[in-house]
């Protein structure tokens, strides 16, 4: 174990640091994909034979990084969460995603389901040698810049992965305003006809790809959250040192040092987590990177929903302004908490993945 | 970064696994896990048996007889020490006085006191806090005046000393200029607990135990041989061994068999209360987040060279867990639960205290990390 950077990472993450400062005084498009392809940002995580480098620590690095910019992109759904998808498929769409020609989001909850994949309805059935896909799906990210849509549907026998052009027939998306003005869509599949080669993972392995999957992308989304929550903290605490009241900066006073101390704490606890989260997503037990993924999703959200909170009573008024910037980080965060599954819906997966053995090692950082 | 074990790491684990699992007494393992109150006997037993195995000093120094281990294996160790039920070393010797002494003593105390501490055959406390000197450690009025060339005199009191009724010494914060300011006229004494004029006086806590005491000195003489470092300069030493002593109170390991021990009871009693339940798991989630934040600190520690103002954090979250843990084992227990661990819930009322309590561990935070 070692938590020292390699100089290569040092580099990656100073790459992406001044992307991410670009991005923010809006000097960069922060969904620059083309970017993202060129500089190999879209290649994180693939094997190196398809010309890709690095994997977890990679994706933890440019994610932290993102979050301190407050980069609005799509790389966490259609990068990470696509990405994971067609890599663990071993699917021949990767080498057009690295290379961003082609872009994916992904379809795979349903209302209803709250955040449980496995909760789905959508079907598949057999037509001729493709198939007809009906079936509802919320809360689909990114879908306007994507090509195609991973979908997670039945069969007769189980649950399949399956790419869907988002020119098929009978696509309906129903884009809604998001709180954060991202790009999301209700997506419903009225009969959509699909051909053979459609079929990405069958039922022998289709839902525990989709597991890995959105696992990789909480781990991200964990490391955006740090990225938001540093931002916060440290912005917070320059403000109590410039803001005079009663005479004296608010920093002299020992009630907001102590609360300042205690987001301190918080975002030290998320920034393990982040790294416990990057560190389990290769265990080759998925029942104890599930685990761990929980672990460390129900800790960031609570960290982060405690720093956002006190972000903004911390600044007073200011904070709820819509001109400063405090308060779009801390509604990034709100998001970020509840995006791939709450806390509560962590702590009850922590709860069912906690079996006897897992006790006898209860909290343990060994894999 | 590598954020999981290398098969050296576990190789290490399994080694100290298995060394654990064959030689510790099964009586000692016995009292560990029924959260039983140990005596000096079975300390001193134990201690003995890592002596002799080459691993009674996983932060000392090679050259001393410690470990020469990496912060790695030295945080395997203290986890293993927890899964296997092995008691933790009390760290008044080996963690809290050898290090100061390996710092700033002079090589005819090294040589004095170390090999008894490594041998486990002297035990040391504490005596830091006074009647009216708590969380403003730096007023204390203990006093060490020089009676001739080669002795001082030290009278005073101090007090919450834990272990002082095993002890056969004490490090103790003496004044020895009452004209310096607060913090600049305080020297680092090694004093024998069995000089004439030292008594020590049990203080009965509110969960029954007799572990604390209260230490009298009335004209104690002490060698001028027995003063660590500068006179004067006591004040920096005793800093540099409360870090050491965050970091060792994280207390990751004695949250485990907590937690252990509090599943035990879930399935025993047949709690089936999802509300318990939830509440186990946030605490267990909050612990793993601590234990991976000892290891950063303590990685950071092995390029740094000592333990930073992080360590606060340890001991803040540290002891907040040990307290959740035994609320949780009250709670779950119900009224006049036959549960041990319950019991730890009065007298671990004390961790938030002890080491600087959290509120000072806060100010140490804001002035020091987030220069507030």
């Amino acid at each position: 174990m070692d938590f020292a950077l390699a100089p290569e990472q040092l580099l990656l993450r100073d790459s992406v640091a001044r992307f991410a400062a670009e991005a923010a005084r809006g000097d960069a498009n922060g969904n620059a994909w083309k970017t993202f392809a060129e500089l190999g940002w879209l290649a994180i995580g693939a094997p190196d034979d398809a010309g890709g480098f690095g994997g977890p620590v990679e994706v933890l690095l440019l994610m932290e990084q993102f979050g301190r910019g407050l980069v609005r992109s799509a790389y966490v759904s259609q990068a990470v969460l696509a990405g994971t998808i067609l890599r663990a498929a071993r699917s021949a769409l990767l080498s057009d995603a690295i290379d961003g020609r082609r872009r994916f989001a992904v379809a795979y909850e349903e209302p209803h389901a709250r955040y449980d994949p496995s909760q789905l309805q959508t079907w598949v059935n057999r037509d001729g040698d493709g198939w007809l896909l009906y079936g509802s799906k919320v809360r689909v990210l990114d879908p306007s810049t994507a090509d195609a849509i991973l979908v997670s549907a039945r069969t007769e026998r189980g649950i399949g992965l399956f790419v869907v052009p988002v020119t098929a027939p009978n696509v309906t998306r129903n884009a809604f305003p998001a709180e954060d003005r991202a790009d999301v869509a209700d997506v419903t599949f009225g009969g959509t006809r699909i051909e053979r080669d459609a079929l990405l993972a069958d039922e022998t392995e289709g839902f525990a790809i989709l597991e890995r999957g959105i696992d990789h992308a909480t781990a991200a989304l964990c490391a955006e959250a740090l990225g938001l929550c540093e931002v916060m903290l440290e912005t917070t605490v320059e403000y109590t040192k410039t803001r005079q009241q009663f005479g004296v900066a608010l920093s002299s006073f020992q009630a907001l040092q102590h609360r300042m101390a205690e987001m301190y704490i918080e975002l030290e606890l998320m920034r393990s987590m982040a790294y416990f989260a990057a560190g389990a997503l290769d265990d080759p037990d998925p029942g104890a990177r599930k685990r761990a993924i929980s672990a460390a999703k129900a800790q960031v959200a609570k960290s982060g929903r405690f720093i956002g909170q006190q972000t903004i009573q911390l600044h007073g008024a200011i904070g709820m302004s819509e001109e400063y910037k405090i308060g779009h980080y801390f509604k990034r965060m709100t998001l970020v908490e509840r995006l791939f599954g709450d806390r509560d819906y962590h702590l009850r997966r922590y709860v069912a993945l906690t079996d006897t053995s897992a006790r006898a090692e209860v909290g343990a950082v060994a894999w | 970064m590598n954020l999981t074990y290398n098969a050296q790491e576990r190789a290490f684990r399994d080694d100290v696994r298995g060394f654990i699992a064959t030689h510790l007494p099964v009586d000692i393992r016995a009292k560990v896990q029924a959260g039983a109150a140990l005596q000096r006997d079975d300390y001193a037993r134990w201690h003995r048996i890592l002596y002799e195995r080459g691993w009674a000093a996983p932060n000392w120094p090679a050259e001393y007889g410690g470990t020469g281990w990496d912060a790695i294996q030295r945080y395997i160790f203290s986890e293993e020490i927890a899964y296997g039920w092995a008691p933790r070393m009390l760290p008044f010797g080996l963690s809290m006085v050898a290090p100061v002494i390996i710092r700033f003593g002079n090589d005819a105390q090294r040589a004095r006191f170390l090999p008894p501490i490594l041998s486990g055959e002297e035990f040391w406390c504490q005596g830091y806090s006074e009647p009216g000197a708590g969380s403003d450690l730096a007023s204390l009025a203990t006093k060490a005046e020089k009676a001739s060339d080669d002795t001082y005199l030290i009278n005073g009191t101090k007090t919450w000393i834990t272990a002082a009724q095993w002890a056969d010494w004490i490090f103790v914060l003496a004044r020895t200029d009452p004209a310096a300011k607060k913090q600049e006229g305080i020297s680092f004494m090694l004093v024998d607990l069995h000089s004439p004029g030292v008594t020590v006086r049990p203080i009965t806590t509110i969960d029954g135990g007799k572990e604390i005491n209260e230490v009298h000195f009335d004209n104690v003489a002490v060698p001028v041989a027995n003063r660590v470092g500068n006179e004067g300069e006591g004040w920096t030493y005793a800093k540099f061994l409360l870090e050491h002593e965050r970091t060792g109170t994280a207390a990751i390991a004695v949250c485990r068999q907590f937690l252990v021990q509090l599943n035990e009871l879930r399935d025993r009693e047949g709690i089936d209360d999802r509300r318990i339940e939830e509440r186990i798991a946030e605490v267990d989630i909050e612990l793993t987040a601590l234990a991976f934040t000892e290891l950063r600190v303590l990685a950071a520690e092995a390029t740094g060279g000592r333990p930073g103002p992080e360590s606060s954090i340890l001991k803040l979250k540290g002891t907040e867990i040990q307290q959740a843990l035994t609320e949780l084992a009250l709670d779950a227990g119900g009224p006049y639960a036959d549960v041990a661990l319950a019991g730890h819930y009065y007298n671990l009322r004390k961790a938030s205290i002890y080491a600087g309590s959290n509120e000072i561990q806060k100010n140490i935070i804001a002035k020091r990390i987030l220069r507030l």
